[in-house]
């Protein structure tokens, strides 16, 4: 592993915690390993052991609970009475600063469950409904199109049997051959120019719609991501 | 070694090691003065800074070096008062540890 891998990896790894954490972090390791000259680099890596670490580390000491700080394990600084009476201040900070977020943080997961179990009957048919819905108004958006092709290639199809019956009329009945010939010309001729058009509209309109759904569907997941 | 470091006297050694330079130091450089008293992995020190500084016994500037902005820290009037605190407890500490060990106490 080199200073790069290193420290893409320890960003990876601070994904999860404030950007202003991630930041600060990220530049004090940038800072160490200039400092430490590229000749000490694989020597910083390994006694940094691993971005895994490293990341472990910071997590822990933001979630630090002031029971930990302040203890010398090898005395009797862990005496309860002692550490209140003598203790520098900073600790006590520490332990009304940790505190409240941890019970706010209960109350925000209490909360979500209790949203979701009284949301769920109402939100989960809403949610059905609203997918079905949408569902159903593309399919008869598709079904708009493909039906226009089918009009214009019918209309090719009467064209072409009015040419062929006008044909075989001809030597009975000359005017009714001629009337039947130039109508099945003429619904021929609008047919075909009709099928070009519609097939042309679903070849613009149908991976326009594709393509909306895909956005449709993605935006929760991309807003979670980005969240 | 045997005895192991507890927060606060890692606190109070980096505050101890930030205080000897008027105008900061750097992170490198605290690391290997640290490391020079006791065993500690270079990871731990960080989040000791961080936290020092949060509690304002530390404060950060950066300044150019060598073509690049280079983060120095340096103990804040708050930070002396906590350093001098460590030094008075670790002083009646280590004085009552030395007389046990070296029998000067009567229990």
């Amino acid at each position: 592993m080199n200073r790069t891998e290193f420290m893409t990896e320890l960003a990876a790894l601070l994904q999860d915690i404030p950007v202003e954490e991630r930041r600060e972090a990220m530049q004090y390791y940038n800072d160490y390993f200039d400092d430490a000259g590229p000749e000490n680099e694989q020597q910083v890596i390994d006694e940094l052991e691993s971005p895994k670490k490293v990341a472990a580390n910071i997590k822990a000491d933001m979630k630090e609970n002031a029971k930990e700080r302040g203890e010398f394990t090898e005395n009797g600084y862990s005496d309860p009475q002692f550490e209140q009476k003598e203790m520098p201040a900073g600790q006590y900070e520490y332990q009304s600063n940790m505190e409240p977020p941890r019970t706010n943080n209960a109350l925000k997961i209490v909360l979500i469950i209790a949203i979701i179990v009284v949301g769920a009957p109402i939100v989960f048919p809403i949610a059905i409904a609203a997918a079905a819905t949408v569902f159903a108004l593309l399919a008869a958006a598709f079904g708009v199109f493909l039906a226009l092709v089918g009009v214009a290639i019918s209309l090719v199809i009467v064209g072409v049997i009015l040419v062929v019956t006008g044909i075989t009329l001809l030597i009975p009945h000359l005017a009714v051959g001629l009337g039947l010939l130039g109508t099945g010309l003429i619904l021929t001729v609008i047919g075909v120019i009709g099928t070009v058009a519609a097939v042309k509209l679903c070849v613009v309109v149908f991976p326009g719609m594709c393509r909306g759904i895909v956005w449709l569907c993605r935006r929760p997941f991309e807003r979670k991501a980005v969240g | 070694m045997v005895f192991n470091t507890g927060a606060a006297l890692l606190d109070a050694i980096v505050l101890a090691v930030v205080s000897r330079e008027r105008e900061g130091t750097y992170g490198y450089k605290i690391t290997q003065d640290v490391r020079k008293a006791i065993e500690v992995s270079e990871s731990t020190l960080y989040p000791v800074l961080r936290r020092l500084q949060k509690d304002e016994c530390l404060e950060v500037y950066d300044q150019q070096f060598d073509g690049r902005n280079r983060r120095y820290y340096k103990v804040t009037e708050k930070g002396m008062a906590q350093l001098n605190l460590y030094r008075v407890e670790w002083k009646n500490y280590s004085k009552k540890i030395n007389e046990m060990f070296e029998g000067g106490v009567t229990i």
